[in-house]
């Protein structure tokens, strides 16, 4: 996954890649973020866990509902009061909210 | 227009709903049973509660970080996305350019969540929340 190129999103304060484990491997933050490696760190480890929790509630939806679509997950998104972090798989960006495009970046990543 | 029904008006959106942050009652428009609606009512608040939780641990590292209050989150399927904002969820199909008008519509209509909203999903949990969390 090219960093760089992902910090070419709108809006993107962040971008960073994580074990399956959710330890954080490497970063590229925007100068003058609030953001923090630590709080990446924090962030990465959420993310892994986020994406199982909505893998479990896509599979037991479906199961229950009948509903198809859910499943396989494209990425988890939480929505912060001045940044959203999007991810998926294993990679993840941050993005100012009043520049967030929401469907190019769970885009990027997928082709990441 | 209240919201719910602002976004059934929107072709590809096939449900949507309100839930009360206490979890006790819930409404909803679209392709839901009432069963199936209370389920994702219960979820949205479950994944809601979740993510202001961890927010609140990034907070306490980095204060201001611009994380807290947690104003929603986005679950990307295959070809359908969940989308919650507040106590507002909405079920859409993956049609281009449907996330980001939804997303739009939700945070304008909703508004800037508030720190309150953690005492409301905190309420049924018992004991004085205000006191334990400020």
């Amino acid at each position: 996954m090219n960093l760089e190129r992902m910090m070419e999103l709108p809006g993107a304060l962040a971008a960073f890649t994580y074990s399956d484990k959710g330890d954080l491997e490497s970063h590229v933050l925007r100068e003058g973020t609030e953001l923090t490696k630590q709080v990446l760190d924090l962030l990465t480890h959420s993310c892994v866990a986020n994406q199982a929790i909505a893998t479990m509630e896509a599979r037991g939806w479906e199961a229950v509902t009948g509903q198809g679509g859910f499943e396989p997950l494209k990425g988890f998104s939480v929505v912060g009061l001045e940044w959203s972090v999007v991810v998926n798989g294993n990679c993840g960006i941050v993005v100012r909210n009043r520049d967030a495009d929401y469907e190019a970046t769970f885009n990027a990543l997928q082709a990441a | 227009m209240h919201i719910v029904k602002q976004l059934m008006a929107i072709p590809g959106v096939i449900a949507a709903g309100e839930y009360a942050y206490r979890g006790d009652r819930f409404s909803y428009q679209g392709a839901l049973t009432d069963e199936f609606a209370r389920m994702a009512s219960i979820l949205c608040r479950g994944n809601t509660l979740s993510v202001n939780m961890q927010s609140e641990i990034f907070d306490s590292f980095a204060e201001n970080c611009g994380c807290r209050p947690v104003q929603g989150w986005i679950v990307r399927g295959a070809q359908v996305t969940v989308c919650a904002v507040g106590n507002y969820f909405a079920f859409i199909e993956n049609r281009e350019e449907l996330l980001n008008d939804v997303m739009t519509i939700m945070r304008a209509k909703v508004g800037d969540i508030q720190d309150d909203l953690l005492v409301n999903l905190y309420a049924r949990l018992g004991g004085d929340t205000k006191e334990a969390l400020y």
